[in-house]
């Protein structure tokens, strides 16, 4: 199912907490909402499941215009961050809980429904768990048990609040293979929130990335990440060194030194330069590029940090493989950016 | 075992806070209850008995138990319409409406029994209307359940506001995410979550129900086996010196706030977490 939203606006007071967001999820896609706390992504996620309503703006399913249709007639599998599981009933009967709130001319009979959740508890590899209280499991048992009984009423699509939030991080990260698993098999379309930018780039079809209620990008993980469409994107996603510079004639000046490979091209004046701590050689003083002091150098087997300070008294963080033997911290260096991405400021 | 290290305090010092606490509840507490029980059967198990089995003495539980049978089914409605209303919807003024619902405690009961009797008494606001149409409300049953009502009204919302309040919304809104419609949701999700703190609540409201004086007595007019609930009976007896009867009916009261302490004190041991905070 296609899951499309047109020009949200909502609004908390005097606080927008989306200006004007419009995107569309693809049939089998999976997409991660990707930005800071107070981004608008939790919102705009709860504005698809009707958990919210928006100010203006429409959510549409399959081009069927939605916005006024309440939660429970939208078909939305719904999984909570804290995972909302509830307290009173065993894992079977919370993941039975759709079937059996259905009218009656619609529900199953308890065979059907016994079935189903079984089924789905072992969809979730949890198959002998179904008598036990979720207060007797795992944070990651529960994520399961709450992804089960979102399936279970077949959703037309599955939104997910910081899906992974709440766990540890070996947990996080078998989980996340996992869920991407069912995703597929499932043939759902998906939409989560996350302000992990590792986890949206691992387990995300398209990121859209956003910022203070607005867009800022939509892209593949390939894209957002090494063509960012703005700062805020680029400064979001990765360690970047953030440097102050002059564009003249599409070329990036960095404390007056000129620098090549300058990408994407920024109108000129006062920009703001993002390079990633990997993207720089090591020169001799004197070299063209940026002329740094060092200031402190570790090495972690192959790899070392180092930390230099600019001219200006910038901080410039940068690893490198095979460093120049014998620094001493205080030694005059050259760095030399191999890619540069300058946004105006 | 030792000695804590916050306890720094000399032993005699310890043994004589102690001893002042005690005290205190012996005094206070202890020596009444068991006077009380004393008094009742100073002379003897028939005198006792004939007591409480005087058919005014019968009157007055009988219609203790009504008032409270009415009065205490509203109040679970009332309560946990407002608890719900208070802790799952934003709305204006509900500050407010949270400062209204602790009104009738900082009130005193005397206060609000005369409110009733000036807004639906004879000289009343209401008055020439009511009795136009031969309703009687002041100095009978309805104004009784009135004011029993008002002043017992804080118990069941208290107790459920802040334990709603804890729970957030998120298990109902997965509810209706499943589909789930508002009965549903508030009888399947809802009410077994807040089961343990409403029957908290039920019992506080019940024993301040069958135990108010204060506004049942403005409002009730004394009539002897008519408007008498069980403690304005009491007062009556002893008033007239029956003491052996006044304490008799009073062992019964006394009964039923032991018994509503044994029963909170259970519940608050065996379902302490799901009293106050219930955990994810």
């Amino acid at each position: 199912m296609t899951v499309s939203a047109h020009n949200i606006v909502k609004h908390f007071g005097a606080f927008t907490a989306l200006n004007d967001v419009s995107l569309e999820a693809q049939p089998g896609e999976f997409l991660a909402l990707l930005g800071p706390s107070g981004s608008g992504k939790t919102t705009l996620l709860r504005i698809m499941a009707g958990l919210e309503f928006p100010d203006s703006g429409s959510i549409r399913f399959d081009g069927v215009d939605v916005s006024t249709r309440p939660t429970r007639e939208r078909a939305v599998g719904f999984v909570f961050q804290h995972y909302a599981l509830f307290r009173h009933m065993t894992v079977a009967e919370n993941v039975g809980f759709g079937l059996t709130v259905k009218p009656r001319n619609e529900r199953p009979t308890p065979a059907r429904i016994s079935a189903r959740v079984d089924e789905l508890l072992s969809l979730v590899q949890l198959g002998h768990l179904g008598d036990r209280y979720p207060s007797q499991l795992s944070g990651g048992q529960r994520q399961r048990v709450a992804l089960a009984r979102a399936l279970a009423v077949n959703p037309n699509i599955l939104l997910l609040d910081e899906p992974f939030g709440a766990l540890d991080a070996k947990v996080r990260k078998d989980l996340r293979r996992w869920l991407r698993e069912v995703h597929q098999t499932m043939k759902l379309t998906s939409v989560f929130v996350t302000h992990d930018q590792e986890e949206a780039l691992d387990l995300a079809d398209r990121v859209v990335v956003m910022n203070h209620g607005v867009i800022e990008q939509i892209d593949t993980p390939d894209a957002v990440y090494n063509r960012p469409a703005s700062a805020f994107v680029c400064d979001f996603l990765g360690n970047a060194n953030k440097l102050d510079c002059t564009i003249a004639n599409g070329a990036v000046e960095i404390g007056g030194h000129r620098i090549e490979n300058t990408a994407p091209p920024a109108s000129d004046g006062l920009g703001v330069a993002f390079i990633r701590p990997h993207e720089f050689d090591v020169a001799a003083a004197g070299q063209p590029g940026v002329p740094v002091t060092l200031r402190r150098l570790t090495r972690t087997g192959p790899m070392a940090a180092l930390d230099c300070l600019t001219e200006t008294g910038a901080l410039i963080e940068m690893t490198t493989i095979e460093p120049p033997t014998g620094l001493l911290p205080g030694a005059a260096l050259t760095l030399v950016p191999r890619r540069v991405r300058a946004y105006s400021a | 075992m030792s000695r804590s290290v916050s306890t720094t305090e000399p032993r005699w010092m310890r043994w004589l806070l102690i001893g002042l606490a005690l005290g205190f509840l012996v005094l206070n507490l202890a020596l009444p209850l068991a006077a009380v029980f004393f008094e009742a059967f100073r002379k003897g198990w028939d005198a006792y008995v004939a007591g409480i089995v005087e058919p005014d003495a019968i009157a007055a539980m009988k219609l203790t138990l009504l008032v409270a049978s009415i009065a205490v089914p509203l109040n679970i409605v009332f309560g946990i319409s407002a608890a719900w209303a208070i802790t799952k919807f934003e709305f204006r003024y509900k500050s407010l409406l949270i400062t209204l619902i602790d009104l009738p405690f900082s009130v005193s009961p005397v206060v609000s029994g005369l409110v009733y009797v000036l807004v639906f008494g004879l000289q009343g606001w209401l008055g020439p209307w009511l009795q136009a149409h031969d309703w009687q409300i002041i100095f009978a049953v309805p104004g009784i359940v009135l004011a029993t009502m008002f002043v017992t009204f804080p118990f069941v919302a208290r107790e459920l506001i802040p334990l709603m309040q804890e729970q957030g919304r998120e298990d109902e809104e997965a509810a209706i995410s499943l589909g789930a419609g508002g009965w549903q949701t508030f009888t399947r999700v809802t009410l077994p979550n807040i089961r343990w703190g409403l029957l908290y609540g039920v019992l506080l409201c019940n024993a301040r129900a069958m135990g108010e004086f204060g506004a049942v007595s403005v409002v009730s007019g004394h009539i002897r086996g008519l408007t008498n609930t069980m403690p304005l009976h009491i007062e009556i007896l002893y008033n007239e010196y029956n003491f052996v009867a006044a304490f008799a009916v009073a062992t019964l009261l006394a009964g039923l706030a032991l018994v509503t302490l044994a029963i909170k004190t259970l519940l608050e041991w065996r379902y302490r977490d799901q009293l106050h905070v219930s955990g994810h």
